[in-house]
Parts: structure tokens; sequence; C-alpha cells
């Protein structure tokens, strides 16, 4: 559990009761919430096809909706055939709901709208996806199960209010690496497991070439910083420049506030988001 | 004194901040236990109103005796057991000073309570926020032996549990509200404490889960030479009946003469050196 030696052993797990625990975690959030089940984005890459298989292990597949929600500048046939073929081996639902209309509809209207700032309008297509899961939700009376893993997480690659939005996100305690290794042990294909990481904000984006790093290499690294390491035993151990493991670090600092409600300045007794604690409820 | 016992390990899952929910779930476990031939029934740390609380502890908290204890009693006196469970307690002088507190009770009424002394504060646990330490150990003499008790983190310090056992605990009690990720110490401290204290120890913890939090069950009877006599299931609710036998005190002590073999010099030492950390 506390292992400091920085290699891949670090992040082995114990695949079988990880498995287990996110299994009763699922299952016992949909039951006290009333849900008829969950609603998932499905998009063919590692976090999602993690997600719906785990998701309909938990609670049956009949209950799971995938869905596809691809858009004409980052459509890959490969991706959608990938979510449809978990689809059909988890035994979940599926629909593909194609959100170019809309999306063309956001870049129509909205005045200020730039063609050429990518990171903008990609994060319009993010939060568009989450507006069609949260329609099925609504509607279906289920919950939005979130696939947001550990390292994109801490790093705050993602979109605010967009991919990360979400009732619950069974595998945001898991590194990217240690996610491939339970998609293989719940039966997804290696070769599946092991594609390359896209948000799919716009054509040919790869989250390593994005993030200037393997995985391998930023999972190790978000582990010793979780362990509170300095920066200086990481390099050392991982034999990389102490700029890398420090540019991590601030970017894993600088987004708290992607993690976080928005902030509010304390003028009362109790604050949301401060000290108004609260237990969750999900019944 | 009895010389054996029978121990009910009501290893339960705590509806949050309902009382009436979980006040009804410790008489269903407490009546089949009965059937069972149960002399002591025990439920987990904060079993009457779930462990992660907040701030709505501060409406949950009863003072003690108060009215669940009451209801608690009442119980123990229609079923003729003992009973033991977790609540928060709201100190009779106070109006928002509260303990994590461990009762018990028995056909004849209250016979008394241990208020955590170790309260952890760190990495899920915020308990410091919210309670204030107790600073008694304690140990009763009662018709199903003499019971030490003590609550979950409080196991992480030895002298707390040989200070029960000095006290004149035979069977030590530790309810718990234990997290997944900390299973694996406690299977060890649990043998630990009862092995270095040559007493029975029953661990009896929370199943279900709280906000994300996954208690993982595995209540357990250990004997004073650590051996496990009796454990629950990982992760669920589950009823255990199991038997103390305290004619299996003395050839474990005199295996094990820790008690003989006590250096009290040393706690002198051990204050010193701790206060100087």
């Amino acid at each position: 559990m506390h292992k400091l030696k920085l290699t891949s052993s670090a992040l082995e797990l114990n695949l079988t009761e990880v498995e287990k625990r996110i299994r009763r975690f699922i299952k016992e959030y949909v039951e006290n919430a009333g849900a008829e089940g969950i609603v998932l984005g499905l998009s063919g890459g590692i976090d999602s096809s993690t997600t719906a298989a785990i998701s309909s292990l938990s609670i049956g597949g009949d209950r799971v909706t995938g869905l596809m929600l691809p858009e004409k500048e980052t459509y890959n046939s490969k991706d959608i055939n990938d979510a449809k073929f978990v689809a059909k081996k988890f035994g979940l639902k599926s629909q593909v709901c194609d959100i170019t209309p809309v999306l063309e509809g956001f870049y129509k209207t909205i005045p200020i709208f730039d063609q050429a700032d990518k990171l903008c309008k990609g994060n319009i297509k993010a939060r568009t996806r989450m507006i069609y899961l949260y329609y099925y939700a609504n509607k279906l009376k289920k919950i939005v199960c979130g696939s947001s893993d550990k390292s994109e997480t801490m790093m705050g690659y993602f979109t605010k209010w967009g991919d990360v939005a979400a009732d619950i996100s069974p595998l945001m305690d898991l590194y990217k690496t240690q996610v491939r290794k339970l998609a293989e042990h719940m039966g997804i294909p290696p070769e599946l497991a092991a594609k390359p990481a896209t948000p799919a904000l716009w054509p040919n984006q790869l989250a390593e070439t994005e993030l200037g790093i393997k995985y391998e290499t930023l999972d190790l690294i978000l582990y010793g910083l979780e362990r509170f390491m300095t920066t200086e035993e990481i390099a050392q151990q991982l034999s990389v420049r102490k700029t890398l493991i420090e540019k991590v670090k601030s970017r894993w600092l600088a987004v708290e506030h992607k993690r976080r409600l928005p902030l509010t300045p304390k003028l009362e007794y109790r604050t949301v988001g401060t000290d108004f604690r609260l237990p969750r409820h999900t019944y | 004194m009895k010389k054996k016992v029978k121990l009910a390990l009501a290893q339960i899952s705590s509806k949050r901040e309902d009382k009436k929910a979980n006040l009804q779930k410790i008489e269903e476990f407490t009546v089949k236990a009965k059937e069972q031939g149960a002399d002591l029934v025990i439920f987990p740390e904060l079993s009457l109103t779930g462990y992660v609380l907040h701030d709505q502890v501060y409406e949950l908290a009863e003072v003690i005796p108060g009215p669940s204890t009451k209801t608690i009693e009442d119980l123990a006196k229609k079923t003729e057991t003992h009973i033991i469970f977790g609540m928060p307690e709201l100190s009779e002088k106070t109006k928002a000073t509260i303990f994590n507190t461990a009762v018990f009770v028995g056909p004849n009424g209250f016979i008394g309570k241990f208020r955590k002394m170790y309260l952890p504060t760190h990495s899920v646990f915020e308990e410091k926020r919210y309670f204030r330490p107790g600073y008694q150990p304690v140990a009763f003499n009662t018709p199903v032996g003499n019971v030490g008790l003590f609550i979950c983190y409080d196991i992480f310090f030895p002298e707390v549990c040989r200070l029960t056992r000095l006290k004149g605990a035979k069977l030590m009690v530790c309810i718990s509200a234990s997290p997944a990720v900390r299973r694996s110490y406690f299977e060890i401290l649990t043998a630990a404490r009862a092995l270095e204290n040559t007493a029975f120890l029953a661990y009896v913890n929370l199943a279900g889960v709280e906000d994300g939090l996954q208690f993982w069950g595995g209540s357990r009877l250990v004997s004073p030479t650590g051996d496990l006599l009796a454990k629950a299931k990982y992760d669920e609710e589950d009823l255990v009946i199991c038997e103390v036998d305290y004619n299996d005190m003395r050839p474990a002590e005199t295996f094990i003469p820790t008690l003989r073999d006590l250096r009290p010099e040393l706690f002198d030492q051990l204050k010193k050196h701790s206060e100087t950390l």
C-alpha cells in the first residue's frame, strides 16, 4: 500500500479486490439513489469502455445505457466499432447520437465564436456530450456515471463541467495505467486497453502528446506526489529531470479549481464548499 | 460470572442519520442472536447513527443515558441479553460537546460507557473536528465477564487496551468503523492486542458504504493466544455467534506470561519520552 519505490510494481493492485470494491460502490449507489440504472458516454476509449464494463457487471447490462456521441471533425469508425464491441460484450444498451448539428448551432450563434481556437471549440464538444448524457439520465430516471481516471483528474486534463460532469466517477481513484490493467482483468481485449487516449476535442488529438509525457512515467510521478515525496526524490528514482517533475507538480496544484465547487467569499455562519459539511445522501 | 459466554458479533450496516431504522435493526439482530443463545450482542462504532455524519452529528448526539439508550436498555431487559453499541454522546453540561461513545447495557439496565480516546483526524477521518476525546480506559465487571471497551483507532495505541486489562478485563471489546483500505492493519492489531494481553478480543466492524467509504466488516473473536476463533464475512452484514471460554485464559497466561513480566518503570520512561517527541 505504501510502497515508495517508484517502479511499475508500485502501481500494481489486487485487481479482483478492486473490481469487487468498485462494483459494490456502483451497485449500492444506484440502489440508494432509487435510480433505474446508469447512463454513460461510450467513446471507444479505454476509460469509457472500462466504466461501461464495470457498470454492466455491477447492475446488469440491461440497466446501462451507453451513448456514442460522435461529431464529424473527430469521427473515427474504429472508435465507434470499439464502443459497439464493448456494448455487445457486456450486454449494455447503446445508442448513437450525432452531435454535429448541435455543435454547428453553437458555432453559428455564438457572436464571438473563433474557429481557430481549437481548445474553446473542443470544450463545447465535451459540454454538449454532457448535456446529452444528462438528458438521457433525467428522462430515463438514471444516474450519469463518469469515466475520469486519476491521472487526468490530477492533471486537470478534462473540460470543466464537460467530460468530468457525472453523479459518480468510479475510476477516479485509479491511474490510467491501472485502468488499463483493470480493463484487461475484466476481459477487455489488450489492443483496446492499450489504445492511445484522446479526449476527441479535435482531430488527431492525443493525450500523451499534449501532456508531453507517457502515462507510465506520469503515473509514477503522480503516485510519488500523492505520497508526499519531494520532487528531488521522484526525479532521482525515475532518472528524469527535476524540471519535469516540477512541471507536473505545478500543473497538479494549479488546477484544483477544476476539481472543486465554485469558490465564494466567506460571509456567513456556514458556507457552501468550505465549512458547510453535510453527508451526501443518495436516497 | 459465567465461565463460558456466547457472543454475537452483530456486523450491521447502519442507515445514516436514521436512528429509528438503526434501532429497529439493532432489535432484529439482538432477537436473532438471542434465539441462537447469545449472552452478549456487540454492534459497531456509531451504529446508532452511521459513521459519516459531518455537521449532522450535532443533531444526532444524545446524552447517555438518554432516549436511545433507554430503548436499548428495554431491549436488553426484554431479551435478557447484554448489548454493546456505539453512538454520538452529547455532554450533559454543554450544548455541543460530543463524544464518540460505546454504550454497555444489560438485563438490569445501563452498565457503563466508554468515550473514544484517540480520534483519527487524517486521511478521510475528521473526528477531532467534532468529538472531544475521552480520558478513561474502562472495564466493567458483569455477569458476562469483566469487559473492557475501546473504539477503532484506540487499537493502534496498546496502552488503551493494556489499561483495560490491568483494570481486570478478560474480554476486550473493540467496536469499529474501519474502511477497507485499512483492513490489513486491523487484522494484525486485533491479533496482537489479544496476544500481548492474553485476553479475548472481540472486534466488531461496520459493513456497508457511506459517502464512498466502504467498511470492510470482518468482525472477529480472537483468543488469548491470538488465534482467530470466529470471523464474520468481509464487507456484508453478518451475525456470527461464538463462544468465549474463560477457562482458556490460565493456560494462555502461563504459556505467554506478559502480565507477570510487565515492567512498570518503563511506563515512566514512555511518559517522559512521549512528551518530547
